[in-house]
């Protein structure tokens, strides 16, 4: 994301609130160390068996998550940084539909330069979307889109299936075509309603 | 206007390219290609004459991935024919063609279109109700999420169910299962999902069901709350029960607070609870085993 990208995102009020969702957090590192600690516990001569967590796409996202252990999870510029008074969102509409643009384009870079054939570390880099992705739903829930926060949402499934380091490099590859294209259709409609939205002023 | 039919003039041009091309025999990924260019151009078209054009593609077929991506289309068209089209794949579709119809029912949100899912979650197969779920989780639907569970007869319905309240983070309905239906393993897994410590810290302290209280307690150290030192301690103290211990100790283990089983080994008077002790903290690569090992090695106590 470009720095008057990153501006407007600022702008809009939504990362302090939304850039570090704690508990998203702690539940990640929970999991992390779950996996981490299953494994020193196959050493231990148990005399009682210990089920773990077994959700949905549990042990996809538990297999994932124990190689992404220290990850840094935000790809933002620090808040920090940004000098809100510097920038004006004119239209918040506008700006929302901006950001997201923005992230859309950034995913589908990432996607594309994805390695399908090394897992760890197309794992690492999955991780790093969904968190984005995470982010951008909240952000597209606080705004009222609720459309688009539906798409993000549906992201999500498919990233945990890529970032499962179980998956053959055939099933990684038709997961990010199919990524791809609905990233592709979205971007696409965002840039047609900005376009009518500017064409209709 | 002129522009637009210009625009639907090259799609449905390029639709008929690729079936050029597939004659042609050598090049399926290029008519491919071409196909999905001509879908994703369809999003600039006006919708009552792009939904023809992707109705057609769905009926004449293709690759899975066509398929998947033509669905998806629709998903994003406010059309009521669009909604319908996708409630009739995911009612008489099968397989993954089927999953993916019901995720894009999802997506798209129409409230009729989702009230159809219903139906499909009754009378679909294990594959089919985990499709309707996820589309729940999509379309952010905790309360039908919440009736599926209270109505569950079935153990793994209701499992699947309350596992994706808390993935949907519903705290206040996953309390309220627990009133209704009464604590289980898979609320457990629920607390975990949702890093509900205070809830799992209810369980850990109840005994009714002891295999319940075991696994909470154990949970306890997975979520690892503010508390959780504090609370796995004060269990594994004031209670006698080995199993109880045993679990809290796990749940320490887990937590990684390793000091906190120090200090347990120390107030130990038995061999055995020492021994078991001094193992948890080798086993979590503590370097608090090292001192323990010189004492005990030096006859410390």
């Amino acid at each position: 994301m470009k720095d008057d990208e990153l501006r407007e995102f600022d702008a809009l009020g939504l990362d302090r609130e939304i850039a570090a969702p704690a508990h998203m957090q702690q539940r990640w590192h929970d999991s992390i160390e779950l996996a981490a600690q299953n494994e020193l516990r196959a050493q231990k001569a148990a005399t009682r068996s210990f089920s773990p967590m077994s959700f949905f796409w549990g042990a996809a996202m538990t297999t994932a998550l124990a190689i992404g252990i220290g990850i840094g999870v935000f790809l933002y510029a620090d808040p920090e940084s940004i000098d809100t008074n510097q920038y004006v969102v004119a239209d918040r509409a506008d700006a929302f539909g901006r950001v997201m643009q923005a992230h859309l384009r950034d995913t589908q870079d990432d996607i594309a330069s994805m390695p399908i054939d090394m897992a760890e570390d197309r794992t690492l880099l999955v991780l790093q979307i969904i968190q984005q992705n995470r982010l951008f739903e909240q952000a597209a829930e606080r705004n009222d889109a609720d459309s688009l926060a539906r798409v993000l949402r549906a992201f999500e499934p498919i990233l945990m299936q890529l970032a499962a380091a179980d998956i053959t490099p055939e099933e990684a590859a038709a997961l990010r075509e199919q990524l791809a294209f609905e990233l592709k259709v979205m971007l696409t409609k965002l840039e047609r309603d900005t376009s009518k939205q500017v064409t209709s002023t | 206007m002129h522009t637009r039919l210009k625009l639907l003039f090259v799609v449905f041009a390029m639709f008929a390219t690729g079936s050029i091309a597939a004659q042609d025999g050598n090049s399926a990924r290029d008519k491919q290609e071409l196909q999905m260019i001509a879908l994703e151009a369809l999003i600039h078209v006006p919708e009552e004459r792009a939904l023809p054009a992707v109705m057609k593609l769905l009926e004449t077929g293709g690759s899975d991935e066509l398929m998947e991506s033509a669905m998806f289309v629709l998903s994003q068209m406010d059309h009521p024919d669009a909604a319908a089209a996708l409630v009739s794949y995911a009612r008489t579709g099968s397989g993954e063609a089927q999953e993916e119809a019901i995720r894009m029912l999802g997506i798209n949100g129409d409230a009729a279109a989702m009230a159809a899912l219903s139906e499909i979650y009754a009378s679909g197969d294990e594959d089919v109700r985990e499709a309707v779920l996820e589309a729940y989780l999509i379309a952010d639907d905790v309360d039908t999420v919440f009736a599926i569970a209270m109505a569950a007869t079935d153990k793994e319905d209701y499992e699947k169910a309350v596992e994706m309240l808390a993935v949907m983070d519903a705290h206040e309905q996953l309390a309220q299962l627990r009133e209704a239906k009464g604590s289980s393993e898979a609320l457990i897994d629920a607390y975990i999902i949702s890093d509900n410590h205070e809830e799992l810290e209810k369980l850990a302290r109840d005994g009714t069901d002891p295999d319940v209280q075991i696994e909470a307690i154990e949970a306890l150290g997975i979520v690892d709350g503010p508390n959780a030192e504090a609370v796995l301690l004060e269990i594994y103290k004031g209670s006698v029960d080995n199993d109880v211990r045993e679990a809290a100790i796990e749940g320490l283990f887990i937590g990684d607070h390793d000091q906190a089983i120090l200090d347990l080994y120390r107030a130990s008077t038995s061999s055995r609870e020492k021994g078991e002790l001094l193992e948890a903290l080798v086993i979590m690569d503590s370097d608090l085993a090292m001192e323990v090992i010189d004492s005990a090695l030096a006859g410390d106590q």
